[in-house]
């Protein structure tokens, strides 16, 4: 079997937007191809175009040869065109099995549906996963109970139990760790033998230059080049994603040298929470310190919980003062902010104006009433300080780019001058340009005095930074990586829960 | 933790638990609530509300609500105590059920083409509606009067097959076809657009036909809760249904669906809107004054409802 898939100046516009103005891209049978692209460079809108959510306004897709149109994703998928949704497509308060097979669930005389062949049929599918997620998982579980990658892995799933032919992996790989990742990528290879045309997106280039045969670059909203990755490098491929931008690369030699300890601003003595197994850390004054590990070891926890967000047991204790949080009110007023993971639903109130957005932690600095004339003087500020790409502070935030909307969250609390930042992985989604102005304001926080806990699933962000290593795994800290211990080597091996204690 | 996880599970367990209460307080002020007779008497009256309560329970699991259930309830009384009247024939009684049934389909398409494929807000949307058709069943029946021949309403009041009021057959066939329901297609999708529309849609669910025919459901019970009705009162009132819409929203929260959609059945919604009619009992055998009968019986529902979130609080606090 074999088939081809060419998308031929795809124009998308949202309103008065253009978040598409010239698409193209080819895929073939038993083949990878890379869709690459910076944030808003128009790669979801492609591949929605091509999977049917959203229908195009200009262009033409061409399925064999023959041209195609569809106004609906099931138009798409009776053609064989299947998606791992980047935002998943999975209903929380159904089960993993009812999930996976909806709207398209095995019947009996035509009408009442078969769940003895929705379990053999499930059963067949998460053997593809084996191992790879808790034993206790269950095809019987509501959605709404699994953690981040086990949600992945049915979407996956559930992609690939139509059989399609043309198979869409969109950011499929982001809440996966390593083993989860390189299986994933044995059955990327089983299905390209099958025949399969595969169109990977990733942010990740690891994994590109892994899997990949062969890339598409799109850059606002138009394919800049096409090629075979046999051709190109690494370097080669962010410069076309990037254009006439400069890249930052990660250097040691930014880093201060060893200097003299400074005083410790927070410490933490065996916290616990449900996930979390007793942690002890002390963060100093002007430290970057790092907090790596696979996805989903208790990281999160560890912020929420230094945040007042989740109740916790232990200790913490904040410029010699010891502090008892129940509430992120009283985090606030101790002078800790937190940028936590998930933007749209935590960071960020999405169809608020950007100035709302921004002053939300602050009003109460502002009067009564709110003097606006200040509160829009120190918006414009923070955003043209933190490089904001936007029309106007009056716009909704969503309808920034993903980078710009995190730049917004970290605008939100620079207005406050924290002097303890946590992190919850906040370049994941985020194109490299915008990555690098992150870097740059990290590096100038931190040389001002800002304490900074920063988590991040980005293994050579980590390494590049920080002044200190914490790995995390299983709910305890595995390792700490500090001076010549920060190494690629370390890290991973610490991740995978394969060294004990301290490495120095 | 474990108490949400098994309200997940059996999503009727508290609504069962509550019926039972308000059981056994009834029984404690009205002992003859358990005899067959006093049974009969009140599911006749129960009945109404719980085929309402069904039908409202479909909209509301998908994420919906239908406001105007209550007026639809209305126009079919008014149209069958003018149309048939009290001097009609049996075969004329029964032609127009068949149209005010027609009737409500009609209502609840009008709704859910609104709702679907306009895509207006539901609330909004019936709420504007429940005046339209309030409006024409006053058109229709200006003031209560007429109503439908008093053989045919004896089939409903006192002639029973085998000493059991249609009630205890009606209600097992309505949990029966719910059960055969979810074992089809359209049971899940009922599930699946209310527990997160967009991925439905994105899983090829046709979810605003799915929206359209939950409105047309609503539609169709309200009517057969008009008919219902008026066979219990064998008279024809253009306002008997204005009550019956928070009650049948209330009837369904109390069941354990969420007014959030997603989660939930009919069967619990039923228990609930027996619950409802037990608690008025209540309040009428309690010996209360006549005015303070409306503030207990609001009451007791407000407790009702707020039962999940005391002991959640409690459970919080402990922990």
């Amino acid at each position: 079997m074999t088939t081809s898939l060419s998308a031929q100046n795809i124009v998308k516009r949202y309103g008065g937007v253009v978040a598409l103005s010239d698409g193209n891209l080819d895929v073939y049978s038993g083949e990878v191809l890379a869709l690459i692209g910076a944030n808003g460079s128009g790669k979801s809108t492609l591949t929605k175009v091509i999977n049917g959510v959203v229908v195009l306004d200009g262009g033409q897709l061409l399925l064999d040869g023959k041209p195609i149109n569809f106004d609906s994703p099931h138009a798409a998928k009776k053609m064989g065109i299947a998606t791992v949704f980047q935002e998943l497509s999975l209903v929380p308060k159904m089960t993993v099995a009812e999930n996976i097979w909806l709207a398209r669930e095995p019947l009996r005389s035509g009408l009442f549906i078969d769940s003895k062949e929705i379990k053999v049929r499930t059963k067949n599918l998460l053997k593809l996963f084996e191992g790879t997620y808790r034993i206790s998982m269950s095809m019987d579980d509501p959605i709404s109970s699994l953690p981040p990658d086990e949600l992945q892995i049915v979407e996956i799933l559930k992609a690939v139990s139509i059989d399609p032919n043309i198979l869409i992996l969109d950011e499929a790989t982001a809440s996966l760790d390593n083993r989860q990742v390189h299986r994933l990528f044995e059955l990327v290879r089983q299905w390209k033998a099958e025949g399969k045309a595969i169109i990977f997106v990733s942010h990740r280039m690891e994994e590109i230059m892994n899997i990949a045969d062969r890339y598409t670059v799109l850059r606002n909203g138009k394919t800049v080049d096409s090629g075979d990755m046999k051709d190109v490098d690494e370097k080669a491929l962010v410069s076309r994603m990037v254009g006439k931008e400069t890249v930052y690369s990660l250097s040691r030699e930014d880093r201060p040298k060893e200097e003299e300890p400074k005083p410790a601003r927070l410490t933490v003595e065996s916290l616990q929470t449900g996930v979390i197994k007793g942690v002890d850390l002390t963060v100093h004054e002007g430290e970057l310190l790092g907090l790596g590990g696979l996805k989903g070891q208790g990281q999160r926890d560890l912020l929420l919980a230094l945040f007042g967000d989740i109740p916790y047991e232990g200790k913490i204790v904040i410029n010699d003062k010891e502090v008892d949080f129940s509430h992120p009110n009283q985090a606030i007023k101790e002078s800790i902010a937190l940028v936590p993971g998930d933007r749209s639903r935590e960071g960020l109130l999405s169809i608020r104006s950007i100035l709302e957005n921004l002053m939300l932690p602050s009003w109460t600095n502002y009067g009564f009433p709110l003097n606006m004339r200040r509160s829009i003087e120190d918006g414009d500020r923070v955003a043209s300080s933190l490089n904001l790409v936007m029309r106007s502070l009056s716009d909704p935030v969503n309808s920034l780019s993903g980078g710009n909307a995190q730049k917004v969250i970290i605008g939100k609390w620079l207005l406050k001058k924290p002097k303890i930042l946590l992190l919850d992985d906040p370049t994941k989604g985020v194109d490299v340009g915008t990555k690098a102005e992150f870097y740059r304001l990290l590096q100038q926080l931190r040389s001002e005095g800002t304490s900074i806990l920063f988590h991040s699933s980005d293994d050579e962000e980590l390494l590049g930074l920080c002044d200190r290593i914490l790995v995390m795994f299983e709910g305890k800290i595995r390792a700490t990586l500090v001076g010549a211990s920060i190494t690629k080597a370390n890290l991973v091996a610490a991740s995978m829960g394969a060294s004990e204690g301290n490495i120095a | 933790m474990k108490l949400s996880h098994l309200s997940l599970r059996h999503p009727y367990l508290l609504s069962a638990i509550i019926f039972f209460v308000v059981l056994v307080v009834n029984f404690y002020l009205q002992e003859s609530i358990l005899e067959g007779n006093t049974i009969n008497n009140n599911m006749r009256v129960f009945l109404p509300l719980v085929l309402l309560t069904a039908g409202q329970a479909v909209v509301i699991l998908t994420g919906g609500i239908d406001i105007s259930v209550g007026s639809i309830v209305s126009i079919v009384s008014a149209l069958l105590a003018t149309r048939v009247g009290l001097e009609g024939t049996v075969n004329q009684t029964l032609t127009w059920f068949g149209i005010v049934l027609l009737v409500g389909i009609l209502a609840g398409s009008i709704n859910g083409f609104f709702v679907s494929y306009l895509r207006l807000q539901p609330i909004i949307t019936t709420y504007a509606t429940s005046f339209f058709f309030g409006g024409l069943a006053l058109f229709i029946l200006p003031q209560p009067g007429g109503g439908i021949p008093a053989k045919v309403a004896n089939v409903y009041r006192t002639n029973y097959p085998l000493g059991l009021h249609w009630a205890f057959y009606v209600i097992p066939l309505l949990v029966l076809s719910w059960v055969a329901i979810r074992q089809t297609r359209y049971g899940r999708y009922l599930f699946a657009v209310g527990g997160r529309a967009q991925a439905a849609y994105e899983t090829a669910v046709p979810v605003n036909q799915i929206i359209f025919s939950t409105y047309v459901v609503s539609g169709f019970m309200a009517a057969l809760t008009g008919i219902c009705i008026t066979l219990l009162t064998g008279s024809g009132n253009p306002q008997i249904g204005d009550p019956m819409t928070l009650q049948a929203i209330t009837a369904v929260v109390i069941g354990g669906t969420a007014l959030s959609g997603g989660v939930g059945g009919i069967a619990g919604p039923i228990l609930g809107a027996l619950t409802l009619g037990i608690i008025k009992n209540i309040v009428s055998f309690a010996n209360i004054d006549y005015w303070w009968q409306t503030f207990v019986n609001y009451m007791i529902i407000l407790i009702a409802l707020a039962a999940p979130g005391f002991i959640a609080l409690f459970r919080r606090n402990r922990s």
